[in-house]
């Protein structure tokens, strides 16, 4: 019987050909999105899981004015001997970038960890040479992953070859498998932390010397509670580092698991993404396997009209319903099964694309993991399931009487249910349209609006001196192509230093938290700062030793001050010592738009003038940056040229919006083609169910339109009833996600004009062809078919 | 073998109530050959459907070997159906998608014969029809007197006991409905019995008896010698 089954059910497929392309189709792009939905937020969500001990491991954190993921280098040291219960502890520190050279050749390089032997017991490193016990023991040693191993010696073994870090040679004592992509802690190499010792000691020696990059981590054993760890930990505080300390801190010991998705933290390394966007994610695989699943329905029910009879011969013969029930789920199982197929290669081939347009890396060897495959199981049970059992239950219940009498009784619920199905199908792609005009909305504010300062054409140049700044700013002024040029320690939306101010005169004894920015005379007019009150940041005598700064309007509003005029002059205590407000500035874009912007002081301080921002001229910017990396060469010739447009830098700060936008847009873009092949689907039977009435509508003389009307009519009414239903609740979604940010777009009416438009336009084309075929058919032959 | 009496049908719509069936009653005995005929929307065919368990009826008793049938369920009715009764249509009514030895295979799936004595009773029955030749064609791959012959062997495939045939020749030329009229009457003669809607005077001469209905009601019976 079964056999049977499936037999009918491949010549039923073989000879509707069209039917079968477009409902197998419509699923394969749903399963194939659904599973890089599926790979994407696995990969995602396990962030730092594929460590063995990850369940027991914990970040040490500071949590004072703000959360901090950079902690003191004395933490850990501490830590080891007050807590001897601690399964493994280590202290790592961090350097984005790197200069190195092997032999003759320079090498620019991310992600250098500097950390000792205990660092492999909590992240599952795999060796592929070298003792993992020693090979971080001795000073001036480096593990190199496989691939900078095979980069730097393509045709040696790395192993004892010598690497310079500038003032130290470092031997390779061992290589490691590349880290998987999902860590919260990058590899690149990793150098023993002794090689630094005596930098290292120094610093350990003080809490509050917090180096930018110094991070701890420990492990505590199996079957211990966190909990008292963390109530121990206020004793070791005060008495480890003192009372004062102990009063104005708490040390929070994160989850090495929740790294990647706690945002209060500054100072990540991966900047971290909330697990809604992922839930979300998740919603939206979700509407496009309902919209897939729609498709099934709404052509099996439209088409069960055609199969009417056939369902009556096989009562007549003796079929009972569950029998029939059988042939149908059976048709609907190799339709599904050959969807699911092709759509785990259509996933598998499209892979690597996707990786580059959402900066990810998922290879495709991951949906053979036992997980994936169980959830491709999982979804054809479910599809099967939902898209075979209403038309099989509806198909089987024709009475044969009725089948071979005619068709009306059997079409009348199928189409009120084919149209709410539809209603829905436009819903999901209205709401996902409006989701994707939303987030890009939110990206252009996020790049390009409010952001205080002018950021066209600028890059930005890390100086390893900035005693030859002078010199060099002289030369790039020099140079044709370069418009205007500032030294500072970064430019607006740039920010790394973080000090503590108060301002007791005014009733603000307490310390809060503000940036400081180092910046010369220029730096105010290139960026196109708004000076509120008071003057710009001027230049002044190395011999000047009153700090004079300038704040900003958030500062000034922690001062609980309105009016910037009564800030001017007046002195605020600044990392500890005095200085004099001589100006307030409007506020500009630092940190992301994901919190709310906080205090920042500019101060003229040239030992801080570590970057050189430079306007170029709109024309031929790559020659001139070619003159810069000259004039560069000239002045610093042990480091390599490196420049970052300021744009890319703001950029960088949205990547996991970024990612999320391009979900969107490629996700929405799936569930709406989907959509439209059903939809076709649809229109196609619905022209062939009313040939006869067209063909009697046009010898009375209907002329074209009002045919094509009678179409598009029915459709366009569906399409507003669905653009009622997608409205409030894509307003209501989106503006959920806009309070992930402190400042965000308001989300105004062209958005859901854009939507209702853009999916009347789509449903138009959609449906053009085949109302115009049944308009434009001869009567004569239409009525004579019937 | 059949008895009908007092057997009622009506079709409503929301505003009209049309009687197809009014208090008719007849009886059929086994191994007779009857034909039914009538005006368009006297009832016939809903006679047929109701003898053929395809509908209910509406009152009235209808008892098939002594069983009284009218109130049985859908399962039941299909049970009986499937054992004793074989259907042949004007329009033949096979399976596009199967082939002629398929079509025929089919009643016998339904009825849970095993797949090697199903091979020899398909392939008996397409040789009696003398259609053997064609088993492997599709319905549309054949004329329409074959096709009725096609129709005629999954009829009787499974042994019925009984042959409801509706307008089996409307759809053919005289000589091929000659044809299928000599099958029915081969058929008749070996035993089984035979309930044919025909408009077609010359058909109904091939049956015992003619039942004459006029707005489901019997006006007259026929007796054939």
């Amino acid at each position: 019987m079964i056999k049977n089954y499936f037999k009918i059910a491949f010549r039923n497929i073989s000879r509707n050909l069209g039917y079968t392309f477009l409902n197998v189709f419509g699923l394969t792009l749903g399963v194939a999105a659904c599973l890089a939905i599926f790979l994407i937020v696995l990969n995602e969500l396990g962030y730092d899981s594929h460590n063995s001990k990850a369940d027991r491991t914990y970040r040490v954190t500071l949590h004072a004015l703000d959360y901090n993921a950079n902690v003191s280098m004395g933490i850990i040291p501490t830590m080891r001997t007050y807590f001897p219960q601690l399964e493994h502890a280590t202290q790592v520190f961090y350097q984005k970038d790197v200069n190195i050279k092997i032999g003759e050749n320079r090498f620019a390089e991310k992600n250098l960890l500097m950390s000792d032997s205990e660092l492999d017991k909590l992240f599952d490193y795999q060796w592929l040479a070298g003792n993992h016990n020693t090979a971080l023991s001795d000073p001036n040693s480096v593990v190199l992953t496989e691939s900078l191993a095979k980069k730097y010696f393509p045709h040696n073994n790395a192993m004892g070859q010598l690497i310079n870090f500038g003032d130290k040679n470092a031997k390779v004592t061992g290589v490691i498998k590349d880290v998987p992509a999902n860590t919260s802690l990058p590899v690149g190499m990793i150098l023993s932390l002794n090689t630094y010792q005596d930098q290292f000691k120094r610093m350990a020696a003080h809490f509050w010397n917090i180096a930018g990059g110094s991070y701890a981590y420990i492990v505590i054993p199996q079957n211990y509670s966190i909990h008292t760890l963390e109530k121990q930990m206020p004793d070791y505080i005060k008495k480890t580092w003192g009372k004062d300390v102990g009063a104005d801190v708490v040390m929070p010991l994160q989850p090495l698991k929740d790294v990647h998705f706690d945002q209060r933290y500054i100072n990540n390394i991966i900047t971290p993404t909330s697990k809604d966007t992922y839930y979300a994610l998740i919603g939206v695989a979700l509407l496009i396997i309902i919209t897939a699943c729609i498709n099934f329905i709404n052509l099996a029910t439209a088409r069960a009209i055609k199969r009417a009879k056939e369902v009556g011969v096989r009562k007549v013969l003796g079929a009972s319903r569950p029998q029939l029930i059988n042939q149908f789920m059976g048709e609907i199982t190799v339709m599904v099964l050959i969807s699911v197929l092709l759509g785990v290669g259509i996933c598998a081939l499209f892979l690597s694309q996707a990786n580059a347009w959402m900066s990810i890396d998922i290879s495709p060897d991951q949906i053979l993991q036992p997980e994936v495959l169980s959830w491709i199981a999982a979804i054809t049970i479910i599809v099967i399931l939902c898209a075979g059992l209403y038309p099989a239950f509806v198909q089987s219940a024709f009475q044969p009487v009725d089948s071979f009498k005619n068709n009306s009784g059997v079409t009348s619920g199928g189409l009120t249910l084919r149209k709410g199905l539809v209603v829905m199908q436009f819903t999901i792609s209205q709401m996902l349209i409006v989701g994707t005009l939303i987030v890009a909305s939110q990206m252009d504010f996020f790049r390009n609006q409010d952001l205080g300062f002018n950021k066209d054409a600028v890059i930005s140049v890390n100086m390893p001196m900035p005693e030859k700044r002078e010199v060099f700013q002289q030369e790039l002024t020099s140079l044709p192509g370069v418009k205007e040029c500032s030294m500072s320690s970064g430019a607006p939306s740039y920010n790394d230093s973080w000090s503590p101010f108060s301002a007791a005169a005014l009733g603000f004894p307490k310390n809060n938290v503000t940036e400081i920015k180092f910046i010369d005379e220029k730096y105010t007019d290139m960026f196109g700062l708004t000076m509120l009150a008071g003057q710009k940041i001027t230049r002044k005598a190395e011999s000047d030793t009153l700090h004079k700064v300038v704040v900003n309007e958030t500062l000034m509003h922690d001062l609980a001050i309105q009016d910037p005029q009564k800030l001017i002059n007046q002195r605020i205590n600044v990392s500890g010592d005095m200085a004099t407000v001589i100006g307030v500035v409007k506020d500009f874009q630092s940190e992301s738009k994901h919190k709310k912007r906080r205090a920042c002081v500019l101060e003229y301080v040239p030992r801080g003038f570590f970057n050189a921002s430079i306007r170029l001229q709109a024309k031929n910017m790559p020659a001139t940056i070619a003159a810069i990396g000259k004039q560069w060469h000239q002045l610093f010739p042990d480091n390599i040229f490196k420049y970052e447009f300021i744009y890319e830098h703001i950029a960088a700060m949205y990547t996991q919006e970024q990612k999320v936008y391009t979900a969107f847009q490629l996700f929405a873009g799936i569930a709406i083609l989907i959509g439209c092949l059903g939809l076709y689907g649809l229109i196609a039977f619905a022209a062939s169910q009313r040939t006869k009435e067209v063909g009697i509508r046009k010898v009375l003389g209907a002329p074209l339109h009002s045919i094509v009307g009678l179409f598009t009519r029915e459709f366009a009414l569906l399409i507003v009833i669905a653009f009622l239903i997608a409205a409030p609740l894509g307003y209501f979604i989106m503006h959920k996600w806009l309070q992930n940010f402190a400042y965000h777009i308001s989300i105004g009416p062209s958005i859901f004009f854009v939507a209702i438009a853009s999916s009347l336009v789509i449903a138009a084309f959609t449906t053009a062809h085949q109302t115009l075929k049944a308009a434009l058919a001869n009567p004569v032959k239409s009525l004579r078919s019937e | 073998m059949i008895k009908i009496t007092e057997l009622q049908k009506y079709y409503r719509t929301e505003e009209v109530e049309t009687i197809a069936l009014n208090k008719l009653s007849i009886e059929v005995k086994e191994g007779e050959f009857v034909a039914i005929m009538g005006p368009s929307g006297c009832g016939k065919s809903t006679l047929l459907n109701i003898l053929g368990l395809l509908d209910d009826p509406d009152g009235g008793s209808y008892l098939f070997n002594n069983i009284e049938v009218a109130d049985f369920n859908e399962r039941k009715r299909a049970d009986l159906r499937k054992h004793n009764i074989g259907f042949v249509f004007q329009s033949f009514n096979l399976i596009d998608e199967l082939t002629v030895f398929e079509n025929v295979e089919l009643p016998l799936i339904y009825t849970g014969v095993p797949s090697s004595e199903r091979v020899g009773r398909v392939e008996k029955v397409l040789d009696k029809m003398q259609i053997m030749h064609r088993r492997n064609h599709y319905p549309q791959q054949l004329s329409g007197g074959q096709q009725q012959r096609v129709a005629v062997a999954r009829a009787v495939v499974n042994n019925p006991k009984l042959i409801l045939a509706d307008e089996p020749t409307g759809n053919l030329d005289s000589s091929n409905g000659n044809e299928v009229m000599e099958l029915l009457t081969d058929l008749n003669e070996q035993g089984t019995t035979i309930i044919m809607v025909t408009h077609s005077e010359h058909d109904a001469r091939y049956s015992h008896r003619i039942i004459r209905l006029l707005d489901g009601q019997t006006v007259m019976e026929n007796i054939m010698i």
